[in-house]
């Protein structure tokens, strides 16, 4: 795969330049073909074909048709190796099914680049089927599918109508198995198609962005994981008893969920004048209960949907994008800074009410840790916190705390989840409560009936986090937001704190410093602009703001796919502990460095220089040392058990 | 629907649940807590009946209730009776109907919802009222509610079958509409004025507070 990331797709909406035919993917035009080559079977309807020892005919215009199918270890046969295309020889070359596409095709539909400020939850474009061009130029699409082939869930397009689209993906899958084989990897050009299958229910993704298989899979893989958390896997028995069971009504009203888990796999831009509104810090006042000014931002739906309900000096937006998840390929988990003695304050009451028969007690806010406590010996997988606070988030009735504060007024929710990496096959029952827009408490339990008792714990948590003052610090966390490229120190004195960085470092005018303040876009020492790092032992990780060189939807969006295929890189197996990878091209140079204790992804100007590169990476590596208090949830980790 | 795995033991009757009121509140003829659940087909507007009664908005954006949501509120009648709602709203998906034993258990009011331009929820309210017949507890205050009422061009459920059938079944009927706050808080009050008559009646009676949890016994006093 070409390393250069001027040809990393940045956006999964259609192509703003319609791109030639022959990028058109055609997946209806797969044929069967018997092996014996008498005649083929067009599986574009609804039927169940299954034939015994065929090819896969991958019909495209104008480009040859490569099939690339990884084989399950134990296989024979089918797709043969990794790179192998000796089975295309069969194959034939479809040019029916592709329609022309103009640039006055008329599939603007409302999709317009400023949407990144206006993403709306829920499912778009239901209008479509895999008839509309506007579907087909789809960058990335996903699919859930049943084992005879009914749709469960799609992306894009109304799932009934693609009815027939989703009985050939399922009539590919079989093909294959019935062979003895699984497919795993389809490339046809710039598309790659891949399967995941999970029992009766089949994952596709159809995606020409570029991302990395491992990358792909992983992503399938949590979608699977979030349906399992809203249904348990015990809907395969639903299956048993009836193949052709229809699954589509037992995900009502979770399209929100979906989108917003498959949004949160890429690069998603919140507001860009990140540094203006941290500016605004004086304004804010932060009172000592858990009513704030932010408030008004009532229906400020994941960061920035709905945008417009807020007036726009009092959005809080400092602490990075809900989209800014690299949780989603790191599958570690992301703390908000706070002061040591807060987050243990927090942690002490939740604490607290673990050993009164909580299993799980997790405060958060937004898609951060404040603290999280489990129940001795039941440990919390960091895919789990993220299907579950994407869950909690995506779901707004959860979060009908809006502007009213008399008591009486405030909801709750008890609601059935399952926790995949914790139990697939049993509900948990979660104890939903919003203090204010951003921080929420779940508590989760097995038991079914204890509603009045998470009810009664969350009453005592929230006495002691106004009490702590908790709830203000963390308001005041969201508006400070985390560390920041210019901040990072270039003498090697400790720092002991964050937020002594607020008040104390921008005194202390280090060159970047003060160029900050007058030219926007110089980035931290030595051209660092981002940088992620890893803990491995905590689970965790910790990313710094997004800084002004990587301001745009764009190069933010890059970015992200840079460091997926950067991480994706460095896990291929077979590959040893410390290592390192520079890499240097037209957008940035990226260093990565993987030890048995920590990772670190970092990205520099294009023209920064190595060896000054390697050195601030030490000191990025030595910062987060410093702060790790701060930054990271440490000791009672449920983890470590 | 085979996709619960926890679901509540039905046998395990009243003692478990949602339920730490007396049935329908404490025995204080002027103070009632009642356990009221919200049942019906996903989209009739249960959430926005609540909104409206709770917190007199409405909100036209739908929102999917996950799982149920808990709030509660309080109404004073004209005799100074003053009745606490505990609301349990639950979600409508099919997905969730399994866990409803979980909501409605021990609660002393169920509000049926749905919608009067869908016969498809109409069905569904029967299947609750049938269900609540069958696994509710027996002196539940059941009310049929077809909301969307201000829909009246897209009706499709004429007013009558909704009569006809809460009579019936011995139902209180009324049809409402969250959006224009029409009935709304009639419906509630209506129940309430339902609840303190059978308590009214109930405390005429030197009955051991234990004792009320008896099944029927409600029912017996009421005749």
């Amino acid at each position: 795969m070409s390393s250069s990331s001027s040809s990393i797709s940045s956006d999964d909406e259609p192509n703003s330049n319609p791109k030639p035919v022959d990028d058109e993917l055609s997946l209806a035009s797969v044929t069967l073909n018997e092996s014996n080559g008498n005649g083929s079977v067009n599986v574009n309807e609804n039927e169940n074909n299954r034939q015994d020892g065929g090819e896969i005919a991958w019909g495209r215009k104008n480009s040859e048709v490569e099939v690339e199918a990884l084989s399950s270890p134990s296989s024979s046969g089918y797709a043969g190796e990794r790179g192998s295309s000796s089975e295309t020889t069969n194959s034939r070359i479809e040019d029916d099914e592709i329609q022309q596409v103009n640039n006055d095709d008329g599939f603007v539909d409302g999709v317009d680049h400023s949407r990144a400020s206006s993403w709306v939850p829920g499912k778009r474009h239901v209008d479509e089927d895999d008839a509309s061009i506007s579907w087909r130029k789809r960058k990335k699409h996903f699919f859930i599918l049943s084992h005879s082939g009914k749709p469960i869930y799609s992306r894009y397009g109304d799932e009934h109508k693609l009815a027939g689209f989703s009985a050939t993906l399922q009539a590919i899958i079989s093909f294959v198995e019935n062979g003895g084989d699984h497919v795993k990897l389809v490339r046809a050009g710039n598309h790659q198609v891949i399967f995941l299958v999970k029992g009766p229910i089949y994952l596709v993704c159809i995606s020409c962005t570029e991302e990395p298989y491992e990358s792909l899979k992983g992503q399938l893989e949590l979608i699977y994981g979030q349906m399992i958390l809203i249904l348990t896997k015990s809907v395969n028995r639903c299956f048993e008893k009836n193949p052709k069971f229809d699954m589509t009504p037992l995900l009502g009203g979770t399209d929100a969920v979906f989108s917003s888990l498959i949004h949160s796999f890429s690069w998603y831009p919140i507001l860009t004048n990140v540094f203006v509104q941290v500016e605004k810090l004086d304004n804010f006042s932060v009172t000592g209960t858990h009513v704030t000014k932010t408030q008004s931002c009532g229906r400020n739906f994941q960061g920035s949907a709905k945008v417009d309900y807020c007036s726009s000096h009092q959005t809080v937006q400092a602490s990075g994008p809900i989209g800014w998840n690299p949780a989603t390929f790191l599958h570690a988990y992301t703390c908000l800074p706070l002061a040591y003695a807060t987050r243990q304050a927090a942690g002490a009451i939740l604490q607290d009410v673990a050993d009164s028969g909580v299993l799980f007690a997790l405060l958060m806010c937004k898609n951060k840790v404040i603290s999280l406590v489990g129940a001795q010996k039941a440990s919390l997988h960091p895919d789990d916190m993220l299907l579950l606070s994407n869950f909690v988030m995506s779901s707004e009735s959860f979060r009908q705390v809006e502007l009213i504060l008399i008591d009486s007024t405030t909801s709750e929710c008890f609601s059935p989840i399952c926790l995949p990496r914790y139990n697939p096959m049993a509900f948990l029952y979660a104890y939903v409560h919003y203090f204010d827009d951003d921080t929420y408490l779940m508590l989760l339990t097995t038991s079914s009936d204890a509603f009045y008792h998470l009810k009664d714990c969350r009453i005592r948590i929230e006495t002691v986090l106004l009490k702590s003052n908790v709830l203000s610090e963390v308001q005041r966390s969201l508006l400070e937001g985390g560390m920041r490229v210019e901040d990072l120190p270039l003498d090697p004195l400790p720092r002991s704190s964050i937020s002594h960085r607020m008040s104390q470092q921008r005194l202390l005018t280090d060159s970047p410093e003060r160029f900050r303040e007058s030219s926007v876009g110089i980035g931290g020492p030595a051209g660092l602009w981002n940088f992620i790092y890893r803990s491995i032992y905590l689970d965790q990780y910790v990313s710094s703001e997004i800084s002004s060189p990587i301001n745009s939807h764009q190069q933010q969006k890059r970015l992200y796919r840079a460091y997926q295929k950067l991480y994706s890189s460095m896990h291929e197996k077979g590959i040893g502990p410390h290592r390192t990878q520079f890499r240097r091209d037209e957008n940035y140079v990226l260093l990565c460095w993987v030890t048995p204790d920590f990772e670190l992804y970092a990205a520099f100007d294009p023209l920064a220089d190595k060896a000054l590169a390697i050195k601030t990476c030490n000191r990025v590596c030595q910062w987060v040392k410093d702060v790790e208090n701060e930054i990271f949830l440490q000791g009672a980790s449920p983890f470590s058990w | 629907m085979g996709c619960a795995s926890s679901i509540p033991d039905k046998s395990s009757g009243r003692s478990g649940g949602l339920n730490n009121l007396d049935n329908g509140g404490a025995p204080d003829a002027k103070n009632l807590r009642v356990k009221l659940v919200l049942l019906g087909d996903s989209g009739v507007g249960k959430s926005c009946i609540v909104l409206r009664f709770v917190r007199g908005q409405f909100d036209p954006t739908s929102k999917v209730t996950v799982g149920a949501s808990f709030l509660s509120q309080t109404i004073a009648l004209q005799d100074s009776t003053t009745v606490k709602f505990e609301i349990w709203d639950t979600a409508g998906q099919e997905r969730y109907a399994a866990l409803a034993p979980l909501y409605y258990r021990g609660a002393a009011v169920a509000v049926i919802v749905y919608d009067i331009t869908s016969p498809e929820s109409f069905t569904k309210a029967q299947y609750w009222v049938k269900e609540l017949q069958k696994h509710g507890s027996p002196d539940i205050v059941m009310a049929l509610v077809g909301n969307k009422a201000d829909l009246q061009d897209s009706r499709e459920v004429p007013a009558q079958d909704g009569i006809d059938y809460a009579e019936k079944n011995g139902m209180f009927f009324i049809e409402t509409s969250a959006k224009t706050a029409d009935n709304i808080n009639q419906l509630f009050e209506s129940v309430s004025v339902q609840l303190s008559c059978s308590r009214k009646l109930l405390s005429d009676f030197p009955v051991h507070p234990c004792l009320i949890h008896d099944c029927g016994l409600l029912k017996l006093l009421k005749y």
